[in-house]
């Protein structure tokens, strides 16, 4: 039974890898006359898109992620903005993610340019801080020389992943009972991962300024005054240094969402791009071999204003067709003047083909289509067989690299 | 915002093969109007799966220039396809 006032005791066993400004240190690793300059990742080559990544030359000179690039460049004349190349960070999430099973069998990646391992269960070796710079040592050498990490290490998940934000670039920290109301003591409440502004105003609600007075609050405030709910319990626990976070990550919907590239084209021309939104979601939705009952589309209008509608079917389905037909159905109810369309599939569920169903025939037959497309798109490459009316605009709908999610890598 | 230039140039290479983690090493290349580049430094090296068929990115310096140049390995042919220049500014 946890004690309310201890913090976790043990010898701290995980560790949180993280790549320093991920895209565009791969960036300037690829390209050598790069480094040192300010650099920014985004994903368009417009002017009004947001900002990805900068380098941390960039970052020095004041440009943020999520900043326009008109903005950025204004503030920084000789910045280079660099249309994002998935291969390579594919390729760099790789090498990391090789690098970190070479130490430990419990391996998750957080995400593209993160990992933490857990050193739980294993026989004790080394010791972790050896081990966290001959990660660094390890990247550098086969990834590149410009390649940093930052490594954490703490008695779980959040202290491991808080050391690692304390010295950027390149910084190794660890965080455990000895050093924990140090660390807090010069950090501000959104420096926690998991405490945005919003966290921020409720928990100053109840005269909580600083992550040491966090750290100091009592569990019942915080499960039934600031959090309504156990969320304030995993929170007392996880800032003490015990493990609240270990879940496995359940894929619960897939899709994909894109902004026009154009705010004045046709509904023909919207439906079109939504349809090649669809056909991305099915290759996805079969690739991790789930089938999908519920379609959700979703319109962004040039005024902001939000439209969704969804449709649940009664059996699950996984076939390009019958998602573009739903989705194409739902959208014909969507306003005018749009900026933003999104297609999701969710109530997953294991897809079983061998199920039978008064529509066999029907069934067997969009099966077999799609499975040989699918096999058809395998073996030649991404979209080699499409429908026609999608064919125009692949120039304009290129996959990239979602945050916070590695399902696709 | 963005210098580079995109190309689909078939070049000639002079190539080290060796050992370790990146055995290929690209020496130098000669261009379509016979000018040329000789590599100071490769920055990366990234293998691309188009379908079934594996080309080789290797993002290389000559110093005054970067460019991508690419092996496809079932072809065994080198193309130049980005060229992007910085030293000025």
């Amino acid at each position: 039974m946890l004690m309310p006032d201890k913090y976790n005791p043990e010898e701290p066993l995980v560790m949180h890898v993280d790549l320093n400004s991920a895209f565009a240190s791969t960036e300037q690793q690829a390209r050598p006359l790069l480094r040192g300059r300010p650099v920014a990742v985004v994903n368009r080559r417009v002017k009004n898109t947001c900002i990805v990544t900068a380098s941390y030359e960039a970052k020095a000179l004041g440009v943020k992620v999520g900043m326009k690039l008109l903005e950025a460049e204004r503030l920084v004349p000789g910045l280079v903005a660099i249309e994002s190349d998935p291969a390579k960070y594919r390729y760099v999430y790789r090498k990391l993610m090789a690098i970190l099973n070479s130490y430990s069998p419990h391996v998750v990646m957080k995400s593209i340019d993160e990992g933490v391992m857990d050193f739980h269960h294993l026989p004790a070796g080394r010791s972790l801080i050896d081990i966290g710079y001959e990660v660094k040592q390890r990247l550098r050498d086969e990834v590149g020389s410009a390649m940093r990490c930052n490594v954490g290490i703490g008695t779980n998940r959040f202290l491991a992943k808080t050391a690692a934000g304390l010295h950027k670039p390149d910084g190794l920290d660890v965080m455990a009972a000895d050093n924990l109301r140090d660390t807090y003591a010069t950090m501000k409440l959104t420096d926690l991962t998991g405490i945005a502004e919003h966290l921020q105003r409720r928990l100053n609600g109840v005269g909580i300024y600083t992550p040491l007075q966090f750290l100091d609050a009592d569990v019942v405030t915080l499960e039934k005054v600031v959090f309504k709910g156990i969320v304030g319990r995993q929170w007392f626990e996880r800032l003490r240094g015990y493990e609240v976070d270990d879940r496995p990550i359940v894929t619960k919907r897939v899709g994909r969402q894109y902004v026009l590239e154009n705010r004045n084209l046709s509904r023909v021309e919207i439906a079109s791009r939504l349809h090649n939104l669809c056909e991305s979601v099915g290759a996805r939705l079969r690739g991790q071999d789930k089938a999908a009952r519920g379609v959700y589309v979703y319109t962004r209008t040039i005024a902001g204003r939000f439209w969704h509608d969804t449709y649940m079917s009664q059996l699950p389905f996984y076939t390009d067709r019958t998602i573009n037909s739903l989705a194409q159905n739902l959208f014909a109810g969507a306003p005018d003047d749009i900026r933003e369309i999104g297609v999701h599939c969710y109530e997953l569920s294991d897809n079983n083909n061998d199920q039978l169903s008064l529509f066999g025939d029907e069934l067997a037959r969009e099966q077999q289509l799609s499975g040989a497309i699918d096999a058809i798109n395998q073996r030649f490459g991404e979209r080699t067989v499409h429908s026609a009316d999608t064919l125009a605009t692949d120039r304009f709908l290129k996959v990239k690299i979602p945050f916070g999610s590695t399902r696709y890598l | 915002m963005n210098d580079e230039i995109f190309l689909n140039e078939r070049i000639k290479v002079v190539a080290a093969f060796g050992e370790g983690l990146n055995p290929c090493r690209p020496v130098k290349f000669k261009r379509s109007n016979a000018r040329e580049v000789v590599i100071s430094e490769i920055g990366l090296v990234h293998p691309v799966g188009h379908g079934k068929r594996m080309v080789h990115v290797f993002d290389v310096t000559d110093g005054s220039a970067d460019y991508r140049i690419e092996l496809d390995a079932e072809r065994l042919t080198w193309r130049l396809t980005r060229e992007a220049d910085h030293v000025d500014a």
